[in-house]
């Protein structure tokens, strides 16, 4: 395998940090979150994934669509597309299956979403196989593998003696060549790849038929499920594939005889109160079951109809995260076993 | 008896009895973790348990099972006249007193099961406890709790706490003894990383607010964005509309993900309101101090 | 089924328009006219009755309406607003020569094609009737492509009627029929009063060679649908356009979903058929 040194990893990420804006995990008063670093001793190489995913990357918070600018009555819209090339560092394969999940909607169901397609074009991926498996990680149970490296343009992996490089994309390729010198920061070592070595059981998880989801439409489980429900927000945005948003005008300072706006689009999610609620009144979903089970549908059943992949990686994080412990591998055994049993 | 089977016991008798509609109470879920449980059968109660993962404040049920039907739907809607038995720790029902106080609950149709308690594990909802492991440490809230037999139930279960058990002395990180400027700088960094998740807002008891002041959509005092100011706004806010009616269970910072010390501010009001007043939230029900005294000789409630 | 034009553009940033004129409609509704300028002028060169567009009430926000005109009868985009929220206050205090941002057209549209030689039975509720007023209008353009043709118009109150000013015109066209109904009327209405379900039961259209068309609160939709049935309606025969809390349009930030459909690009027309498995937008 083609490997780099460790202080030839360090070096690349110093350098691409004097350069370009990168992003790599980091902790941030002990909480290890994706954070642009300055160097390379910013980057945390951990074995847990941050707790939040990197689709804030490319779908960030808050982002801001448009500025409008309203002087009497001439009124300019500037729109305000991402511009900066940058990096991201270790991405571990759960999170970037949440990107190509995201791509299937955003980019390749036209009309394309010019402002996560333009991050996606700006951004160079360096993923990192994982060497085991969470407690919560159920991956491997949606056909993924720790140390799958498709989805990024770079995938390493780490080992005593620096990392293993395998190059996915040209544009992974055009970035390693910007930086790393072949002899001086490679070597090949002979010794045979080993991958993920973890033994621990992920948690059993069997995805129901996608003709199980009609007939449980209007089962009790669903209110009984969400009961605990807290309808906060924890799930949808730690989730590396959730992406509901909301949009609306907000006012920025101006100069006098000027009044400035922004219209940002920001994260939402489906499980809070009034997700649906239309100005009228009407809220279709005013329970927590309904909230939950389309969570749980969307998931599952609606996004791979529309766009041929699963809303979910496996990456576990909504059960770590979940203040009542509502999870979702035990809704999905429960779905199974509603249908076996009736 | 243990005292998961004593609850377990009051449970099904209740319930088989039809004296309450609903037990509200703690499990065991999955990975280990304790979790809340809603108990409508007699057959069902013995998923009951009680034990030191118990850190739940499960008062905040309370205000959607009484009031609004909608955010609550549940498998057994619960007639209008029906009563719920809930388990509570003593935390938690100085909790249940200031909604009586304010009145989101009625004391009537409420069966208190209080736990004289010695305390709740750190970590506590968010992992698996070993009973041969090392020994844990009680949660902050614990370690400093005053209290640790209800002040008010229908049933009690405990008697008394072990003499060695020490009341620490309460832990403010040292906020107190900095300077108003410093303390400023202090809170104005610490709300940068938070994710308007509202999962703090959500979890307590005493944020029951049919639309809060921060969500509206028409950004009318606040932003929808998650910039700095509307996120300094939402906590600073929150933290004042909960003074002198937090009773400091911690459930907002054990339930952030982001590790904000939301308790902390929280608490820290509450230390400046038994200075100015003489007053601790939940003793008995009542208004917080704030809303309700408005002349200099009123007399605290 | 038409979808709007494709183009370059940025789809989330709006097309400028000036509000050519506002006439007031009904209690708290009004008819804004658009006149588009420069590239959404070109993208609306082209729309069908059923489609959308989103209004944007700049320094507020943006809200989805039905387009309430066609291009064969009016070069200026028309749509009727009623006053309910943050987006449509704002757009309630705009007056002529005031600039709003369009996006669209969006949505499919009606099969207008499909229901040729068929008999027609409209039933519009309230603001609901809106998106239906190009249906009407293109029905009665081309009125022998169709076969008999039963308007159906309801509102909670007179004041509440939208298009008084066309009634006679619909009335009075070859093969028509119009009903009107209020659920509380005032002192001078003399039509019919009641639940419009009520009135689609006296009315009793024959289900042969016909299709339903139906726009109106959730509510409404669910028991019209329910007594259509009645009446020997076959799910295939009834079309509906729906509507939900939208933000994008254009599918991507996966509000408006009704099970796997997505009702602003799979709709907001659907047939029954495909719709009435998953209830949850009625109720």
């Amino acid at each position: 395998m083609t490997m780099i040194t460790r202080s030839a990893l360090f070096r690349w990420l110093d350098e691409m940090a004097e350069e370009l804006p990168l992003i790599a995990p980091s902790y941030v008063e002990g909480i290890l979150l994706y954070r642009q670093v300055s160097k390379s001793s910013e980057v945390a190489m951990a074995r847990e994934r941050p707790v939040l995913s990197p689709k804030e990357v490319f779908f960030p918070s808050t982002e801001v669509l448009f500025t409008i600018n309203k002087n009497g009555d001439k009124l300019r819209l500037n729109e305000t597309l991402p511009v900066k090339e940058q990096v991201v560092f270790g991405v571990k394969a759960c999170d970037a299956r949440g990107l190509s999940s995201l791509d299937a909607m955003f980019i390749d169901t036209a009309p394309a979403d010019p402002y996560y397609a333009a991050q996606r074009k700006l951004t160079t991926v360096i993923g990192m196989k994982c060497k085991e498996m969470g407690e919560t990680c159920f991956c491997t149970e949606l056909g993924l593998s720790p140390d799958d490296p498709s989805g990024v343009d770079i995938s390493l992996a780490e080992f005593e003696e620096g990392f293993d490089v395998q190059v996915m994309t040209q544009k992974g390729l055009d970035l390693l060549n910007r930086y790393l010198q072949d002899g001086a920061d490679f070597y090949i070592d002979r010794s045979p790849l080993s991958g993920c070595t973890d033994a621990t059981q992920p948690t059993r998880v069997v995805l129901p038929e996608a003709k199980t989801f009609p007939l449980l439409f209007e089962d009790a489980m669903w209110d009984e499920v969400a009961e605990r429900c807290l309808s906060c927000r924890i799930c949808a945005y730690a989730c590396p594939t959730c992406r509901c948003f909301d949009i609306r005008d907000e006012e920025l300072p101006a100069s006098a005889g000027e009044r400035r706006f922004e219209r940002i689009r920001c994260w939402d999610s489906c499980t809070r109160n009034a997700y649906r609620r239309t100005a009228g009144g009407h809220d279709p979903r005013a329970g927590k079951g309904e909230r939950l089970r389309n969570r749980i549908y969307c998931k599952y059943y609606y996004f791979p109809r529309r766009y041929g992949q699963l809303s979910c990686t496996g990456c576990g994080r909504c059960i770590d995260l979940c203040p009542v412990n509502i999870d979702i591998t035990e809704i999905l055994r429960r779905i199974v076993e509603v249908r076996q049993f009736p | 008896m243990t005292i998961s089977a004593e609850i377990q016991a009051k449970a099904a008798e209740w319930l088989t009895s039809g004296d309450v509609a609903c037990v509200v109470g703690y499990e065991r879920g999955t990975h280990g973790r304790t979790r809340p449980a809603f108990i409508y059968q007699g057959e069902d109660v013995a998923r009951l348990i009680f034990d030191k993962t118990c850190t739940h404040n499960l008062t905040t049920y309370l205000p959607q099972l009484f009031n609004d039907g909608s955010l609550m739907k549940a498998t057994h809607k619960l007639a209008p006249d029906a009563s719920i038995a809930i388990i509570t720790k003593p935390c938690d029902i100085r909790a249940i007193n200031v909604l009586i106080g304010e009145n989101q609950v009625s004391r009537e149709r409420l069966k208190v099961i209080g736990v004289v308690c010695e305390g709740i594990l750190d970590g506590a909802g968010k992992r698996a406890f070993v009973e041969c492991e090392p020994i844990y440490t009680y949660q902050r809230r614990c370690r400093s709790c005053s209290e640790r037999v209800p002040l008010v139930y229908d049933f009690l279960i405990g008697e008394s706490v072990s003499p060695e058990l020490v009341q620490e002395e309460e832990n403010l990180r040292g906020i107190q003894d900095l300077t108003t400027s410093e303390r400023a700088k202090y809170w104005l960094a610490q709300f940068d990383r938070c994710i308007r998740c509202y999962a703090c807002r959500q979890v307590c008891p005493l944020c029951n607010c049919p639309a809060c002041l921060y969500e509206r959509d028409d950004s009318l005092w606040v932003g929808m964005g998650f910039g700095v100011d509307e996120k300094r706004t939402f906590h600073l806010g929150r933290a004042f509309h909960l003074a002198g009616r937090c009773v400091g269970c911690d459930e907002c910072e054990r339930v952030c993900p982001m590790g904000l010390p939301i308790s902390l501010l929280n608490r820290r009001l509450a230390q400046e309101i038994e200075t100015m007043f003489g007053y601790r939230p939940g003793i008995k029900p009542a208004f917080s101090p704030l809303t309700s005294i408005l002349q200099q000789e009123q007399g605290i409630p | 089924m038409m979808n709007k034009i494709i183009t370059d553009e940025n789809p989330m940033v709006p097309f400028l328009g000036k509000l050519k004129y506002v006439r007031d409609l009904g209690n708290e509704i009004k008819l804004l006219g658009v006149e588009l300028m420069d590239g959404g002028a070109l993208a609306f060169s082209e729309y069908h009755p059923g489609q959308f567009a989103f209004v944007s009430a700049f320094g507020v926000g943006e809200a989805p309406f039905g387009i309430a005109s066609t291009p064969a009868r009016s070069g200026i985009l028309e749509f009727a607003i009623q006053r309910l929220g943050t987006v449509t206050t704002e757009l309630h205090r705009l007056g002529q020569g005031d600039v709003v941002g369009i996006r669209g057209p969006m949505g499919n549209c009606f099969p207008m094609h499909d229901f040729a030689g068929k008999n027609i039975i409209l039933l519009g509720g309230g603001i609901g009737g809106a998106p239906l007023r190009p249906v009407i209008h293109t029905i009665l353009d081309n009125r022998k492509d169709y076969g008999h043709f039963t308007i159906l118009w309801a509102a909670r109150h007179p004041s509440l009627l939208i298009f008084t000013d066309e009634y006679e015109e619909w009335r009075s066209s070859p093969d028509c029929e119009l009903h009107l109904t209020v659920d509380h009327p005032d002192q001078t209405w003399d039509h019919n009063v009641g639940l419009i379900t009520e009135l689609l039961a006296k009315v009793a259209p024959s289900p042969h060679n016909a299709v339903t068309i139906t726009c109106g609160p959730p509510v409404m939709i669910y028991y019209v649908n329910q007594v259509l049935n009645k009446l020997g309606f076959q799910p295939e025969q009834n079309f509906v356009t729906l509507e939900a809390r939208m933000h994008c349009g254009i599918g991507k930030c996966g509000r408006c979903n009704l099970g796997d459909k997505l009702i602003c690009v799979d709709g907001p027309v659907f047939k029954m058929t495909e719709v009435g498995q998953f209830l949850e937008s009625y109720l």
